[in-house]
């Protein structure tokens, strides 16, 4: 049973935070209406890179409702930012615990981020112009406060796509490339400090 | 905070060396009992999931180039 809570997301339009709905558990049916909700978006904006002949992003083509069928299994718990009826950004977490690798976790249990990821109207890459800021942020706060309520004290890991290690960087510790990673892509860990940063809102 | 999901209360009857193992695991881990268990769960449905899809499942130690399949009991 999914709840929602509050959080806020700032509108590049307005220049000003407004309040979305974290949705703690999606459904199957929530990720195939967010994934035809956005792929005619990122279809068009894809379009126009190519256009304009840019890079895309590495994560294009992602397909949520490719990945609906991962909710069968209590391994795995999707979460998502929804504001006006639209969802603006998903995150799949494992709930079966990884090891943590940081020094301070190692042999700790941590949880493991699948997938992250923001509306197409919300990516910089694709748009220029985002609409809502702080969707990602905010997905990686409640992965958090999910982890502490799993028993991980906060503990959180994942592997960056190149394109998205900057951000990535801001918030976690970079471990560097994982050789045993099948794309070889960093591993990034949430040290305690970074934690207390999140479950503190951001004050510390 | 995320609001906790409902729950439902079962009372669980183990051996005292079950018990042992438990006790062992969550204080390696550094999880409650109730962690444990429900880390158990969600690893047991997702390995048998695969299973039944015709997967295998492989312990590996590089060290000695050794790899053995699991079978697991299903």
């Amino acid at each position: 049973m999914s709840s929602r809570r509050t959080c806020r997301l700032r509108s590049a339009e307005r220049d000003d935070l407004v309040d979305a709905d974290l949705v703690d558990e999606l459904s199957k049916d929530d990720l195939v209406r967010a994934h035809l909700d956005w792929a005619p978006v990122r279809l068009e904006a894809l379009k126009r890179l190519r256009a304009a002949n840019l890079p895309w992003p590495e994560h294009w083509h992602w397909d949520w409702s490719q990945k609906a069928g991962m909710l069968d299994l209590l391994a795995y718990r999707c979460m998502g930012i929804e504001h006006g009826g639209r969802m603006q950004g998903l995150m799949m977490l494992s709930t079966v615990a990884v090891k943590g690798r940081l020094a301070q976790h190692l042999g700790k249990p941590a949880l493991y981020v699948e997938f992250l990821e923001t509306a197409p109207w919300n990516l910089r890459a694709l748009t220029g112009t985002p609409q809502f800021l702080g969707v990602g942020v905010r997905l990686l706060e409640a992965a958090v406060v999910f982890s502490q309520q799993e028993g991980f004290s906060g503990r959180l890991g994942l592997h960056s796509l190149p394109q998205s290690e900057g951000f990535y960087r801001r918030y976690m510790t970079d471990l560097g490339l994982d050789p045993k990673h099948s794309q070889r892509l960093r591993y990034f860990e949430m040290d305690a400090q970074q934690v207390r940063y999140f479950l503190e809102g951001g004050k510390s | 905070m995320l609001n906790e999901p409902t729950k439902r209360t079962m009372t669980l009857n183990l051996t005292e060396a079950e018990m042992r193992a438990l006790e062992t695991l969550a204080v390696q881990k550094d999880l409650s009992k109730t962690a444990v268990i429900r880390q158990a769960l969600r690893l047991y449905q997702l390995v048998d999931s695969r299973l039944s899809k015709g997967e295998k499942l492989f312990f590996e130690d590089e060290a000695k180039r050794e790899k053995a399949e699991l079978m697991v009991m299903i």
